[in-house]
């Protein structure tokens, strides 16, 4: 992680995330993602929204590390992504957590997998917990948990990687409507807290506009970046804006982009 | 739910009498057709025993000249030393060839004769090799128990969602971690019901490995007494055999329960109220 910080110049300290030409063809040959360029800057919310078959999971797990890009550039604090980093973590559609684990050793995970549990890491995988509002839970099992609890934990887990790029897939989209509603208040809540980077996988319009500061609009066939949409709304966002017009006119700029494509 | 209702609660409701006396019933009415059989001479006497022949004749084995135990005592060994050795086997090649794609495919073939061939035939090859002791016995029931062993722990290992095994790959675990915290755990449900399935396979091999060549063991008793047209004692022996078969078949169904917990309602409960406990202790402990 220091190397990283060392290597990025003084310029590019606000650059979180670049893409230049970025592609992804699988054997077959399928075109999952063409010709990707973008910059994501530190801080930054970014919305992905498109049909299945755009690439947004592509695009994703290229950035995570797990997969690599067969044409362009693909930087992440300033250095190429050649696997999975410290300061990247990814959290999916399902929870996947260890059901054989207790809240607290799921939440636990990623430290127990890099080092020696202290005392430290303990009290600070508890506060986690208590942060995504699961207190009085802490030693349940995933099995006696909600859909919406056991996302609540990943989100936990994730956050107790220490990553400063989050990379969310789809992640309140197995849940109700309402359950989603507040989870994504609260992610919000909590990455204004923390200051982190967030991409975020969706193929819900107005919550990739509620959310986001930028959205990205992908279209299928072959994956492309179609369109980038700023979102210039004020933080911190309450659902009462959802009323507004400017927010209602993003959601129908953003449908009529996708409109030719779907 | 229905997890809650008991059966023998849905049966009062119904005004039925309860499942255990339901059973009671059967086993009661079974005994009685079976011993008016022989009685009227339905059946001949020499070919079944009535029910009240074999207790007489258990009674005489296993209670007035107490020779059944050291016999039942040895296949019981042969039994729980073939499965642990077949078992041990099972499991080792199953978690190398989960981890090694080029050994699951050099494998695979010596695997699928081992599952065709007839185990049982190797057993009189077995004694040529190692005997008339116990050693030939407990060779044939792991030679037996091995392969559902080996196949379900395999099939386990290998099931992870791909979904779980990037969650650990973005979180740069090693292959070993994967195996250790992913793999290993996930396949638990699937190599215990393996285990299960093999205890009972070892149970057959032990007792096939008697009837080859033995002079100690359940299996050597019931051939002695059907030789000697002792049908009484060779049924009190077979009855032996069942209920180690229950013993055996019911220890690996309380050591499933316990080892994957985390499929029960109730287990998960209690470990999780054990966890919270151990905590506010730790935190009671602190303060003080």
């Amino acid at each position: 992680m220091n190397q990283v910080t060392t290597l990025s110049s003084q310029a590019d300290a606000l650059e979180c995330v670049t893409a230049e030409g970025t592609g992804k063809v699988f054997p077959g040959p399928v075109v999952a993602l063409e010709d990707a360029s973008f910059h994501v800057k530190r801080g930054e919310f970014v919305s992905l929204i498109g049909p299945s078959g755009c690439g947004k999971s592509t695009l994703l797990r290229l950035i995570s590390g797990l997969i690599k890009p067969t044409a362009g550039r693909l930087e992440v604090f300033g250095t190429l992504v050649s696997g999975p980093r410290a300061e990247i973590g990814m959290m999916f559609q399902k929870p996947t957590l260890l059901d054989w684990k207790s809240v607290f050793d799921n939440v636990l995970l990623p430290i127990t997998l890099a080092q020696t549990v202290t005392k430290a890491d303990r009290k600070r995988a508890m506060d986690l917990i208590h942060l995504v509002g699961l207190k009085g839970f802490e030693f349940s099992y995933p099995r006696q948990l909600s859909g919406g609890m056991q996302q609540r934990v990943a989100l936990a887990r994730l956050l107790n990687t220490g990553a400063e790029l989050l990379l969310l897939d789809e992640p309140f989209g197995a849940l109700d409507e309402f359950t989603r509603e507040r989870l994504n208040l609260e992610l919000l809540r909590i990455q204004s807290d923390l200051n982190a980077t967030i991409l975020f996988v969706t193929h819900n319009i107005q919550e990739a506009v509620f959310l986001a500061d930028r959205v990205f609009v992908m279209t299928p066939r072959p994956g492309r970046l179609a369109a980038t949409v700023d979102v210039p709304l004020p933080r911190p966002r309450a659902i009462e804006m959802t009323k507004s017009p400017e927010y209602n006119d993003l959601v129908f700029n953003i449908r009529d982009t996708l409109g030719g494509f779907i | 739910m229905s997890a809650e209702t008991t059966p023998i609660a849905q049966s009062a409701r119904r005004g039925r009498l309860p499942v255990w006396s339901q059973h009671l019933i059967v086993f009661v009415a079974f005994i009685t057709v079976w011993e008016l059989a022989v009685r009227n001479e339905w059946v001949s006497r020499l070919i079944l025993p009535s029910p009240f022949d074999v207790m007489f004749a258990w009674w005489d084995l296993a209670i007035v000249k107490a020779l059944i135990w050291k016999h039942f005592f040895v296949t019981l060994v042969e039994v729980l030393a073939g499965f642990a050795l077949g078992a041990s086997f099972g499991l080792a090649i199953a978690i190398l060839s989960a981890m090694n794609k080029t050994f699951r495919r050099l494998i695979s073939p010596y695997m699928v004769a081992l599952q065709v061939t007839p185990r049982i035939a190797v057993a009189p090859i077995i004694v040529a090799w190692l005997g008339f002791n116990m050693e030939p016995k407990i060779a044939i029931a792991a030679i037996i128990c091995f392969f559902p062993i080996f196949i379900n722990s395999l099939t386990g290992l290998l099931q992870a969602d791909d979904e779980r095994l990037e969650m650990f790959e973005s979180m740069r675990a090693s292959q070993w971690q994967i195996f250790r915290h992913l793999q290993l755990p996930g396949a638990m449900p699937v190599i215990m019901a393996g285990f299960k399935t093999g205890i009972s396979l070892a149970l057959i091999g032990a007792i096939v490995g008697e009837f080859v060549s033995a002079s100690v063991g359940i299996g050597v008793l019931i051939q002695r007494f059907s030789f000697q047209l002792l049908l009484p004692e060779a049924f009190a022996c077979l009855i032996m055999l069942t209920v180690m078969g229950l013993l055996l078949y019911g220890a690996a169904t309380f050591a499933d329960r316990r080892v994957v917990f985390w499929r029960s309602d109730d287990l998960v409960t209690k470990s999780a109220r054990r966890l919270r406990a151990k905590h506010a202790a730790l935190l009671k402990g602190r303060a003080d």
